[in-house]
C-alpha cells in the first residue's frame, strides 16, 4: 500500500512539474512571438457567437413623464461592432445608461453576459461593470495623475495585484500607441492622445464589452480616424463594441452593423450599413 | 484586502486632508473642543463620585441614645433600626468604646481625660449606621425620627447633599454640552469631507464606471475622518494629562485641609479611561462624518 502511494505521489509531482514547465514554456514562446499585448487581449478571441447583450422589450420613462426609450428589442453577439445612431433626444444616451446600469428600465429585461441586470442588487453592480469598458466624449481623465497612473487606477480600483498592474499597464499603453507617454499628464497631451489614454483605461481590465459614448465627438477628423482604427483593432481581438455616435462619415466608412434610434424606438437595424440607410 | 490596496487608501486619505488643510484643521479643532468638554465633565463627575464613595464608607449616621440602657433595650433598638430600609449595617458602640476612641484620637495624655474612667463616663450609648448609598440618607433620617429613645443624630448632611447635587448638575450639563458639540463637530467633519468628495467627484465617477465597489470608494474618506477624529482626540488628552495633575496638586496646596477627608482620583486612573474613550469617540465622530458626507455621491 505504502509503496503504491509513494509512487502515486511521485507521479503526480512529476506530472505537475512537467505541466508547469510546459505552461511556462508556452507562455515564454508566445511572449517572444506575439508580444505582450497580443496575449493580453487574445483571451477574448471569439468562441461561439452567443448574444452577449440582450434587450427584451425595454422601456424607460423618466419621472417627469418624458420618454427615454420604448419597446427596445436588441441582440448583440460576442465580437460584434455596433453603431447606435440617431439625432439628439433619440434615446442613444438612455440606451447607453441602461447598458451601464446607471439607469434601470421601467419595464423589460436587459441581459449582459448572461446576467439579468434587473435582478442585480446595488452591491453587485460593480461586478457587472467590470465586464464593461467605457469611453466618453469628454475623456474623463484625472488631471493630477499621469497617463500611466490614469490607466493603473482602473486596475487598482478592482484590486488587481501590483505585479499584474506593472505588467499590463505598459502593454496596454503600447497597444494604443502611447508607449512613450506614460509619464505625461493629460494636459500635456493632444485630444487624440487623451482619448487613447481613456481607451487604454477602458480595456486594461480586459472587459468583454466596450461601450463608447461619442468617442470621436471632440476630435478632428484625422484624429478620429486613428481612434476608429484602434477600436477596430480591439474589436478584431474579440471585444464586443457598442458605439453611440453622430459621425456620419465614420459610420459610412466602417460598414458595420448600424442600429438607428428615433424618438426612443429602433427604426432600423442593418448588418452592414451606412448612416442614412433605413430598412 | 491587499496590502497595496490598504496603502492606496491611506495615501489617498492623507492627500485628501492635505488638499483642504484649512477645513481639516478646523474640524480637528471642533473635535478637540467636543472631546475636551467631555473630558472635563468626566473628570469632575468621576471625582465627585469618588468623593461620595469615600464618604459613604466613612460617614454613615451616628445615633446617640438617651440615658441608662440595659443590653436588652439596646438589642431591641438595634433590631428596630436594622429594619429601616437602606440600612445595611448597625454597630453598637458602648460608652467605654467611645471613650477609648476619643483617647486614641486626642492622645490619652490630654488633660481633658483626667479623672474619666468607666465609672463616670459622660458619653452615651450609640449606634453607627451604614447606608447602601448616600442618596438614601434623608429617607433613613426621617425613619429614625419614629424610633423612641434617641437623643441625638449626627450626619454629614450639607456636604453630602451638596456633592450629590453638584454631581447631578455636571452629569446632565456634561451630557447636554457633549451632545450639542458632538453634533457640531460631526457637521464640520461632514463639511470638510464633502469638500474633499466634491474635489474628487470625477474620480469617484470613473471609479464607479470601472467597477469599484462602494466600500473601495468609501475607505479613503473614512480614513480622512478617522485621522481628523484621532488628532482631534489626541490634542485635548495630551494637553489634559499634565493639566489634571497640576490642578489637583494646586488644590491640595491652597486648600490644605481637603486632603484630610477627601482625595481626588489619580491621574493614571482617570486617563486610563479617558484616553481610550476619547480616541474611540473621536474615531466614531470621524466615521459618522465621512460616511454621511459620501453617501449621496455614491448614487451613480
Amino acid at each position: 500500500m505504502f509503496s503504491v502511494k509513494m509512487v502515486e505521489i511521485h507521479g503526480m509531482f512529476i506530472f505537475a512539474m512537467g505541466f508547469s514547465l510546459v505552461g511556462t514554456g508556452v507562455l515564454c514562446y508566445n511572449l517572444m512571438v506575439f508580444g505582450a499585448k497580443d496575449i493580453l487581449l487574445s483571451n477574448f478571441a471569439t468562441k461561439g457567437r452567443y448574444a452577449l447583450i440582450r434587450l427584451h422589450d425595454v422601456t424607460k420613462m423618466y419621472p417627469n413623464g418624458s420618454r427615454g426609450v420604448e419597446g427596445l428589442n436588441l441582440h448583440i453577439k460576442k465580437g460584434e461592432f455596433v453603431f447606435i445612431i440617431g439625432s439628439s433626444g433619440s434615446g442613444k444616451s438612455t440606451l447607453i445608461k441602461l447598458l451601464l446600469k446607471e439607469l434601470d428600465p421601467t419595464s423589460g429585461e436587459i441581459i449582459i453576459n448572461r446576467v439579468k441586470t434587473n435582478e442585480l442588487s446595488r452591491r453587485q453592480i460593480p461586478y457587472l461593470r467590470r465586464n464593461l469598458g467605457v469611453v466618453f466624449q469628454d475623456f474623463r481623465l484625472l488631471p493630477n495623475k499621469t497617463v500611466y497612473e490614469n490607466v493603473a487606477f482602473a486596475m487598482r480600483v478592482i484590486e488587481a495585484p501590483s505585479r499584474i498592474i506593472r505588467r499590463n499597464v505598459p502593454a496596454v499603453l503600447s497597444l494604443v500607441g502611447l508607449g512613450q507617454k506614460g509619464r505625461s499628464y493629460p494636459s500635456q497631451l493632444s485630444g487624440g492622445e487623451q482619448q487613447r489614454t481613456a481607451l487604454a483605461r477602458a480595456i486594461v481590465n480586459n472587459p468583454p464589452i466596450l461601450i463608447c459614448d461619442e468617442p470621436t465627438g471632440n476630435l478632428d477628423p484625422d484624429t478620429a480616424w486613428g481612434i476608429m482604427q484602434l477600436l477596430d483593432d480591439i474589436n478584431k481581438r474579440g471585444t464586443t463594441i457598442v458605439m453611440a455616435t453622430h459621425a456620419r462619415d465614420i459610420v459610412d466608412e466602417m460598414q458595420k452593423r448600424v442600429v438607428t434610434l428615433r424618438q426612443g424606438h429602433i427604426i432600423s437595424d442593418i448588418e452592414k450599413g451606412g448612416y442614412d440607410d433605413e430598412a | 484586502m491587499r496590502p497595496s490596496t490598504i496603502r492606496y487608501f491611506i495615501k489617498e486619505g492623507f492627500s485628501g486632508l492635505k488638499k483642504n488643510l484649512l477645513m481639516t484643521v478646523a474640524s480637528m479643532i471642533a473635535v478637540a473642543a467636543c472631546i475636551s468638554i467631555m473630558m472635563f465633565s468626566y473628570c469632575v463627575v468621576s471625582n465627585l463620585q469618588y468623593m461620595l464613595d469615600q464618604m459613604e464608607d466613612s460617614i454613615g449616621i451616628s445615633v446617640f441614645l438617651q440615658g441608662e440602657l440595659t443590653s436588652e433595650d439596646i438589642e431591641q433598638m438595634k433590631t428596630e433600626i436594622s429594619q429601616i430600609e437602606h440600612v445595611t449595617n448597625v454597630t453598637y458602640v458602648s460608652p467605654a468604646d467611645s471613650l477609648e476612641k476619643l483617647k486614641e484620637e486626642w492622645g490619652a495624655d490630654e488633660d481633658i481625660f483626667i479623672g474619666l474612667d468607666d465609672s463616670n463616663n459622660p458619653l452615651s450609648h450609640s449606634f453607627q449606621i451604614e447606608l447602601d448609598q448616600i442618596e438614601s440618607q434623608s429617607a433613613v433620617l426621617s425613619a429614625l425620627e419614629q424610633v423612641d429613645g434617641i437623643e441625638n443624630v449626627q450626619y454629614g448632611q450639607s456636604l453630602s447633599e451638596m456633592l450629590v447635587s453638584i454631581s447631578n448638575v455636571f452629569q446632565v450639563a456634561g451630557v447636554l454640552i457633549m451632545l450639542v458639540l458632538g453634533v457640531i463637530s460631526v457637521m464640520i467633519i461632514v463639511n470638510t469631507i464633502r469638500i474633499s468628495v466634491v474635489n474628487r467627484r470625477i474620480e469617484i465617477n470613473i471609479m464607479k464606471y470601472v467597477g469599484a465597489t462602494d466600500w473601495f470608494i468609501r475607505w479613503p474618506f473614512i480614513i480622512e475622518g478617522i485621522i481628523i477624529g484621532l488628532v482631534g482626540a489626541l490634542i485635548p488628552t495630551i494637553l489634559g494629562l499634565p493639566l489634571y495633575g497640576k490642578t489637583i496638586s494646586l488644590f491640595y496646596q491652597y486648600v490644605p485641609f481637603v486632603e484630610n477627608f477627601v482625595r481626588f482620583r489619580l491621574t493614571g486612573d482617570v486617563f486610563s479611561f479617558v484616553l481610550p474613550a476619547a480616541l474611540c469617540f473621536g474615531v466614531l465622530l470621524g466615521v459618522i462624518g465621512s460616511v454621511t458626507s459620501i453617501r449621496k455621491h455614491l448614487q451613480v
